[in-house]
């Protein structure tokens, strides 16, 4: 094995010991938890696949802000009726899906014709980031930040509701 | 170059650079337990520990043998694994942010192209630790702190990263040796005096420091999400709060106060190592007095003040500032205009602060009564 | 009175309001007071006070005890304001006994009963410090001149803490021979002091962000809830007991009463800082007059016997309306003896205060109320 395989297990681990976590822990609180630690790691493989920018960004995203707030939704809501929540009738379906998108996932993964090579990887810099954001897909930014900020206002006309009243 | 090291293996020598951090960070942090100790000291009027070693110096290693050799005590109701992981959660981003800054031009672990975004991403995972602590010391005073914890360093870290951005925009890098590079002539601090001043104040937040000190409130939540540790769980929170402000009076140096240049060009182009250590210490260590004192002499905010003043006040004039870098990085005007555009704004943010602080009504004198009762 | 709380409410965001408890063992309830919050996130929604941990048995034992023994359970009341309760216990034994003090033992207790009541202000302002969050600065800043005030009392009584100096019919020794230089000087000292700690706190902008308009109490409400004392003045009544019914020789001085305009925790804080002033001031003037003479009424018995009959004296403790009730059957013990206590009047007006307040006023509320925990449970 040379040291980029024993590194990618290292970091593939955590990765899926993370992801398996999130959906077999009894306690809400532990499966966010979990959740930091899979998408952390997630990171680690963007870092070995040189998408830099990318590793940072899932590190920002969602190692800090996305599940702190889901912990912070946990942590203040009732959490007593989850056990029955996570063991419903659902969950022949929820398998299945489950199932359909792992095949989806696996399929495409095979179908697709991969860089194999070092040399053919070419490290997207920063700033070619920064215009293909701005110029080429100016469109689908704005739309992507409009529909955040509906999901913000949302989440504000929610909260406020309940003083309102 | 970098950190002088005569290995030819890059993972020995990424070794060693790590093991020179992990020794150097904690010694620099029982300095600075001693210093803020004697700095508070001296606002309060005391001396400070003056009886371990001359002038108290060893006070700093005493305390630390004092933590080292104290009892670990987990509470027994505890959540096992989140309560005893969370200090690593809390120290471990602080010693991966310490990897991306360069002390000098050439004395540092990793110059990363991506520096001050690394930077940002990884200190923000610390509020991870704080939220853990809280909740699995299952206390009630830790719930809550780790709650405020959670609110106040999020909320704080999107104006710190605004301020920092913008200075970022300036040197058209973020590349901590390149922002440096860029000032040269002059420190960002003149042109962005806005974004320092909300970067002076979200990094006061960011180590919940006095008037932000809401997080871990002796007065109300007792400590916050440490008051269940002890010993050596509770001096890893204390490690990862000053390096945390050692990390933050750095950055500031760095990209504010033009990091390891000298003013004025003193030295023509090459500035010796030592004279560069020196700069760097005396400017990061303005920044820490600075925090010091703060803490020494500003009550608490109250939590949703705290709030408000983020949300209404930093972050739009953030985003102000970086409308304002812009305009003039488009139009291409010079940049001595910003001078006065951000001077003007940083007035008015401080002018706006003042008068909020005062809504409620400035203080009178009492009125004086000199009959009898008037039951 | 009739205190609004907030039923639990029914919503899809479902949120439970947790009980906090407050004490007894912590930094911010001066003492061993407990109080249990029930809060909504940050607010308080509810707040149940609970007093007891301290009660020593100080109103039934000095049942038992020789009518100068009991003087040394007052300091032990308010252990603050020692001399102000010294002297409302033997102005209430003189009342019943009908001795009538000399003039420089007159003298000597107003003046230092209204230094202590600089000291207690001064305590009060370092621990409201405290509770606010500033890092222990008003404390030291307090404290040093807290302690040249100790430092006289100590060179007048040989302690520090329990004077035990003031007696039916006088007072238990002269005072030393520089004493007028030695209270001039400390006065100076200070006011100098105090200046200091109105430039640190008043001016503040946290501070006035905070205290401002914090829980104002009309003086309706303070009335009815038996507030008394700066908490009472806070309101703008201009009610002091030094005034309103002068013992001792307050009528001889000139000073004026403070008082607030909303009743907010920051006017609670106004009136201190101004009443300490005043004190200094009356100082001053009796300093100025104090006679020379004897300090001990003639003919006092070794052993004092009161005639039977039952009084009632209050005095203006710098916590409030600081009372003795005393019934005597003639004996050398009292029959009864209850204690008014400011704090304790003040205390049961924290819930109506504080209810509907975040967490952290909560905490300044009842750190403006300056109690003194002895004095509540006695």
């Amino acid at each position: 094995m040379t040291y980029e395989e024993v590194i990618f297990y290292v970091i593939a681990v955590p990765t899926v010991v993370g992801a398996i976590g999130v959906v077999t822990a009894r306690n809400v609180v532990h499966s966010a938890l979990f959740l930091i630690l899979s998408l952390l790691s997630v990171a680690g493989i963007f870092i070995l696949l040189s998408a830099e920018f990318l590793a940072i960004v899932q590190v920002l995203i969602y190692g800090g802000a996305v599940t702190i707030l889901v912990l912070f939704a946990m942590m203040l809501t009732r959490v007593r009726d989850l056990p029955a929540a996570l063991d419903g009738p659902q969950r022949p379906f929820a398998a299945l899906a489950a199932g359909a998108f792992m095949a989806v996932s696996i399929f495409s993964m095979v179908s697709t014709d991969w860089p194999g090579e070092t040399d053919k990887i070419n490290v997207i810099s920063i700033e070619q980031i920064g215009n293909d954001l701005f110029t080429t897909w100016a469109v689908p930014f704005e739309v992507a930040s409009l529909v955040l900020m509906v999901a913000l206002l949302g989440a504000i006309v929610l909260a406020r509701g309940e003083e309102g009243e | 170059m970098s950190l002088v090291l005569i290995s030819h293996n890059p993972w020995l020598e990424s070794l060693a650079r790590l093991a020179i951090i992990a020794l150097l960070v904690p010694v620099t942090v029982i300095i600075l337990t001693w210093v803020e100790r004697k700095v508070i000291g001296r606002l309060q009027m005391r001396l400070g520990p003056m009886r371990v070693g001359p002038y108290g110096t060893l006070q700093g290693v005493a305390d630390t043998i004092k933590l080292l050799t104290k009892e670990d005590v987990r509470p027994q109701t505890a959540d096992r694994w989140v309560f005893e992981l969370a200090p690593f959660v809390i120290v471990v981003p602080v010693f991966m942010a310490v990897v991306a800054i360069p002390f000098t031009a050439d004395l540092f672990i990793k110059n990363l192209t991506l520096g001050l975004f690394y930077f940002v991403a990884v200190s923000g995972l610390s509020i991870v630790g704080f939220v853990m602590a809280g909740w699995g010391s299952d206390n009630k005073y830790a719930l809550l702190g780790g709650v405020r914890a959670a609110a106040q360093l999020i909320s704080y870290e999107i104006p710190l990263v605004m301020a920092i951005l913008a200075v970022a925009m300036l040197s058209q890098s973020l590349n901590l040796a390149v922002i440096v590079g860029a000032q040269e002539d002059t420190p960002n601090i003149a042109y962005q005096s806005l974004a320092f001043i909300i970067f002076a104040i979200a990094g006061l937040a960011e180590l919940y420091r006095q008037p932000f000190d809401i997080p871990v409130a002796e007065s109300e939540v007792v400590g916050g999400p440490f008051v269940e540790y002890s010993g050596i769980r509770w001096s890893m929170f204390q490690l990862g709060e000053f390096v945390n402000l050692v990390l933050i009076s750095i950055l500031g140096s760095l990209i504010f106060l033009g990091g390891w240049q000298w003013p004025w060009s003193v030295f023509d182009a090459s500035v010796p190592v030592a004279a560069q250590v020196a700069m760097m210490a005396v400017k990061t260590g303005t920044f820490i007095f600075f925090f010091m004192w703060m803490r020494a002499s500003l009550p608490r905010l109250r939590i949703d003040q705290m709030m408000s003043f983020c949300w209404q006040l930093l972050l739009p004039f953030a985003f102000l500032q970086i409308i304002i870098n812009g305009l003039v990085l488009v139009y291409d005007w010079p940049n001595e205009i910003l001078i006065p555009l951000s001077g003007a704004a940083a007035a008015g943010a401080v002018y706006l602060t003042y008068r909020a602080a005062r809504a409620t009504g400035v203080r009178y004198q009492p009125g004086y009564q000199t009959v009898g009762s008037v039951l | 009175m009739v205190i609004e709380t907030r039923p639990p409410h029914e919503s899809d965001l479902e949120t439970i309001d947790i009980n906090v408890n407050v004490g007894p063992q912590h930094p911010a309830t001066h003492g061993v007071f407990r109080m249990v919050l029930t809060v909504d996130g940050e607010l308080v929604v509810d707040l149940d006070p609970v007093i007891g941990y301290m009660h020593r048995g100080n109103e039934k034992l000095p049942e038992n005890c020789d009518y100068r023994q009991v003087i040394g359970y007052h300091d032990r009341t308010d252990y603050l304001a020692q001399f102000n309760t010294e002297h409302c216990y033997v102005e209430a034994v003189e009342k019943l006994a009908g001795i009538k003090p000399p003039e420089r033992a007159e003298y000597i207790r107003v003046i230092l009963a209204e230094i202590n009541r600089i000291a207690s202000h001064l305590m009060f302002f370092g621990a409201f410090g405290t509770d606010i969050g500033l890092f222990g600065t008003s404390f030291m800043y307090a404290f040093r001149d807290r302690e040249t005030i100790q430092d006289l009392f100590e060179e007048v009584t040989g302690e520090r803490m329990m004077y035990n100096y003031f007696r039916p019919g006088g007072v238990a020794w002269d005072l030393p021979d520089n004493f007028r230089q030695r209270c001039m000087q400390v006065l100076d000292s200070v006011e100098r002091g105090v200046e200091q700690l109105d430039g640190l706190m008043m001016e503040n902008e946290v501070v006035l962000a905070r205290c401002r308009g914090l829980s104002p109490v009309t003086p309706e409400d303070a009335i009815n809830w038996g507030l008394s004392g700066p908490m009472l003045r806070a309101t703008g009544l201009a009610h002091d007991i030094r005034r309103a019914e002068p013992y001792s020789i307050y009528d001889r001085f000139q000073f004026d009463i403070p008082t607030g305009k909303r009743g907010d925790v920051y006017d609670k804080l106004v009136v201190r800082l101004e009443e300490m002033h005043q004190s200094a001031r009356i100082v001053r003037q009796a300093l100025e007059t104090m006679p020379e003479g004897p300090i001990m009424a003639e003919g006092l018995k070794r052993v004092l016997r009161v005639p039977a009959g039952e009084v009632y004296m209050r005095v203006e403790s710098p916590r409030g309306e600081y009372g003795v009730y005393l019934v005597s059957q003639g004996s050398d013990k009292p029959w009864r003896h209850k204690v008014r206590g400011a704090s304790f009047s003040n205390l049961s007006a924290l819930r109506a205060m504080a209810v509907g307040n975040f967490v952290s006023d909560v905490i300044i509320i009842l750190g403006s109320i300056d109690i003194v925990l002895c004095e509540v449970d006695r």
